[in-house]
């Protein structure tokens, strides 16, 4: 077996693992790490493809940022982490028979074929080719209506995030401090001149 | 190879124009919106109807009837497009008119952002309506799901809602996930994206068909989401039923009109050497969508849910048309059963338009007005109102004489001339037992007596609209040939 | 060639070595004594009476969500930075490259001033 064949099947094992974990830890902060293994696994397995611009772009974007949201949502939902797994067990037969079907039927289809996929008419970059150039060469020319598209949905997330989460103006008790060092004797108290009662 | 080796050609952006001005006048309204203090949103609302106005004459100036491509190919203009586009721009005015009402009495959704994510989403509709290249389609489809999302759960106060957006956007992006790995499947059994350059390529021949079956299963599945039939419906009910009601009717009409356009220029522009797999397939999604849907509205007491399960059926019904196309290898057919279809589809949203629109118009004060019950008596608060309704259940149930019934005739027809008997005869058989739930409605109208008697207040624009659609679906079924023969010319010019 | 990545390998051994390391050495290294005082959880002095985890505020959120937005643009950024030049040695692409980036970020600018206009970015 070639070195790279190692690798692949290296990572594939430790990407299929962490991705059972994902969905079976009770802790979803586990579960939200081990998300972080399986994104930084296929970077890996890209980076065997030669991809290094997706491979990097995966680090940065997924296990940087979409990991530290999905983090900040596990901690905002307030999870009953017994009540949340309850459930699990019971789907599993009927899962796990379902994802062994669906294995079979891939094997069976791309069976012989599996290796004519990577001969097929895909074209290969060459070796000495900078990835990053050669996806901003495609990017800047051909590609411009989705790259444009792209931009658009990235709008739409912003309108969306804001619109859903942003409330009124909370009333909170902090203090602005330069408005408290502007602030007058006459602010602060208020003279009353009252007529004295009498008391009986 | 570097950017001097390419023969790059700057696109030509007049094509694309209409799209173009949507994009830029989206944005301005959204900006826009930011300096208006109305807490009726009235600028904003004019602002936005406008710019559909003038997205129709942008697109109509520009039509030429012919078909061309820009963008590298990734965008497409046609007669077929340009048609559906103008429908799409009326269903879109009609159903904010519809809406106006319903959410002003929700301040939760009465802000700007409901009106520029329905611009993105139209938008995204348009981009679907005119890909050429499969991750264009991915593109349009996914800006048209996410303001979609947004707005299902803009009513953040209220649980269904939330829960619905939640349900479709989990089923959604599976669906989403479906249709990329499709796709790439196809990508990697023809090494194109680009949707003509793929057709070319399965003419020729040297492709491994086993992948582009199995890309094809996925791809179509994710249509099949998209279009909410069966097995892949679970969402339709749960969304429709769950979404604040003005939401609703946006999603029962316009995506309509896109998810066929999608339909026709993945599988039929891109995909017709395939079509006895893809043909196989869809015949199954039509009849179980056809079984379920029809058998499950019965059961329902919520009138959305009732129309959802509908829904469900009628699209069953329109991908029969797109199963008889090609029979035996000879595609004589093709053109009069696809734009039987289209002519489906875009009658469909018609009277869906008007069904959603009267549920909106009965809700008032704040309170929905979503069950079959509230519809009791309906005949004796508003006569007028409890006509039109009539006409849209007898259209939609398919009884002769109103739009439905043509459109339901000119599919059965191209199945049946594809020597699918058998098939035209279960159609036929489902859609009787539909009759039933429709026909039901009018009892309740007619014949119970109403729990409520109060006069049915709404402005006279709305008034108007909705006698416009109702007498629009009574007159297109004693003239259904002129906007048949549109749908036919444009389906000629295009494909 | 796969061989050229070679030192990104390296890099990330030793990162991980230097990371494990000092956690081993102390594991090693440091003398274990425990009891049960030691082992008990602490919190000013008081026994512990509720769970470590509490909800965060939405607006975290938030700013998470937007930061990423921004994020991915910066990630379309980068092609173009490497590409720039030759870009501006091309005739038929110098203009377009350059105003095709510009709509984008245009496109996102929209977004930007939206999220400030509505105090997205304010913790007030």
């Amino acid at each position: 077996m070639e070195f790279k064949t190692f690798v692949f099947y290296f990572l594939s094992a430790i990407l299929v693992f962490a991705a059972l974990r994902v969905i079976t830890s009770r802790n979803p902060v586990h579960a939200a790490l081990f998300l972080v293994l399986a994104f930084f696994t296929a970077s890996g397995v890209w980076l065997l493809l030669q991809a290094e611009f997706l491979a990097m772009a995966l680090v940065l974007v997924y296990v940087g940022a979409v990991m530290v949201l999905f983090l900040f949502v596990v901690m905002m939902l307030d999870i009953n982490l017994d009540r949340l797994r309850e459930g699990f067990w019971g789907y599993l037969p009927m899962g796990a028979i379902i994802a062994l079907l669906m294995v079979g039927e891939m094997g069976l289809v791309l069976g012989g074929n599996y290796l004519g996929l990577f001969e097929s008419s895909v074209r290969q970059a060459g070796a000495d080719e900078s990835n990053v150039q050669a996806i901003g060469r495609l990017m800047f020319t051909e590609y411009v209506y989705p790259f444009e598209l792209a931009s658009v949905i990235l709008l739409v997330g912003i309108v969306a995030a804001v619109a859903l989460t942003q409330r009124e103006k909370r009333k909170n008790k902090s203090v602005n401090p330069s408005q408290q060092v502007f602030v007058k004797a006459r602010d602060r108290v208020r003279v009353l001149q009252m007529p004295a009662e009498k008391r009986d | 190879m570097t950017l001097a080796e390419m023969q790059f050609q700057t696109p030509e952006l007049r094509l694309a124009s209409a799209e173009i001005f949507m994009l830029v006048m989206a944005c301005l309204i959204l900006m826009l919106d930011l300096f208006v203090k109305d807490r009726k949103r009235t600028v904003t609302f004019v602002a936005t109807q406008l710019t559909l106005v003038g997205a129709a004459v942008v697109t109509f100036a520009t039509t030429s009837g012919d078909i061309g491509y820009t963008f590298s190919n990734m965008y497409v203009g046609d007669l077929l497009g340009d048609v559906l586009k103008l429908l799409l721009y009326l269903t879109v005015i009609v159903v904010l008119f519809y809406s106006r009402g319903y959410i002003l009495e929700r301040p939760q959704m009465a802000r700007g952002e409901y009106y520029a994510l329905t611009l993105f989403a139209t938008l995204g509709m348009m981009v679907m309506i005119s890909a050429n290249h499969f991750l264009t389609v991915y593109l349009g489809l996914e800006l048209l799901s996410l303001s979609l999302y947004a707005m299902v759960a803009m009513n953040r106060d209220s649980v269904p809602a939330t829960e619905a957006a939640m349900k479709y956007f989990v089923l959604g992006a599976l669906a989403s996930g479906l249709l990329l790995y499709g796709m790439s499947m196809i990508y990697g059994a023809t090494g194109t994206l680009e949707i003509t350059a793929v057709a070319e390529r399965l003419y020729m021949g040297q492709v491994d068909r086993g992948i582009l079956v199995f890309g094809l299963v996925f791809l179509v599945s994710g249509i099949a989401f998209k279009l909410g039939v069966v097995p892949f419906h679970m969402w339709i009910p749960d969304v429709y039923h769950g979404a604040p009601t003005a939401v609703t009717l946006f999603i029962a009409t316009a995506p309509k009109l896109a998810a066929f356009a999608i339909v026709v220029r993945m599988l039929v522009n891109g995909l017709i050497v395939m079509a006895p797999d893809w043909q196989m397939m869809l015949i199954l999604l039509s009849v179980l969508s056809m079984a379920i849907g029809n058998i499950a509205a019965i059961a329902q007491t919520n009138l959305k849910r009732m129309l959802a399960y509908s829904a469900i059926s009628h699209m069953g019904f329109m991908l029969l048309g797109m199963v008889t196309g090609v029979a035996n290898g000879d595609a004589r057919f093709a053109l009069n059963a696809y734009s039987s279809s289209m002519f489906y589809v875009v009658t469909y949203v018609l009277t869906s338009a008007g069904t959603f629109g009267m549920i909106l118009l009965l809700a008032r004060g704040g309170l929905e007005s979503d069950e079959l019950e509230d519809l009791k008596g309906l005949n004796k608060r508003s006569p007028w109102f409890a006509a039109m309704m009539m006409m849209m259940m007898f259209s939609m149930a398919g009884i002769p004489f109103f739009v439905g019934f043509f459109a339901k005739f000119s599919v059965l027809q191209a199945v049946v001339a594809a020597g699918y008997l058998w098939l035209a005869l279960v159609a036929v058989f489902f859609s009787l037992i539909g009759c039933f739930y429709y026909l039901r409605v009018v009892k309740i109208m007619y014949f119970d007596q109403p729990t409520n008697s109060l006069p049915i207040i709404a402005p006279l624009d709305m008034k108007i609209l909705m006698s416009a659609n109702g007498l629009a679906v009574a007159l297109l079924g004693i003239f259904p040939q002129a906007l048949m023969s549109i749908c036919a010319f444009a389906l000629l010019r295009s494909l | 060639m796969l061989e050229s990545y070679f030192p990104v390998f390296v890099f990330i051994l030793v990162g991980i070595a230097f990371g494990f390391a000092p956690v081993l050495t102390g594991l090693i290294v440091a003398p274990h004594r425990p009891d049960s005082e030691k082992l008990s959880p602490y919190e000013c002095g008081f026994e512990a009476f509720e769970d470590a985890r509490m909800k965060f505020d939405v607006r975290y959120y938030l700013i998470a969500i937007i930061f990423i937005l921004f994020d991915l643009e910066v990630a379309f950024l980068l092609p173009w930075a490497t590409i720039f030049k030759e870009i501006a040695n091309t005739d038929s692409v110098r203009w377009f490259g350059f105003i095709e980036m510009m709509v984008f970020i245009a496109i996102l600018v929209v977004g930007y001033l939206y999220a400030w206009a509505k105090g997205a970015l304010d913790w007030e």
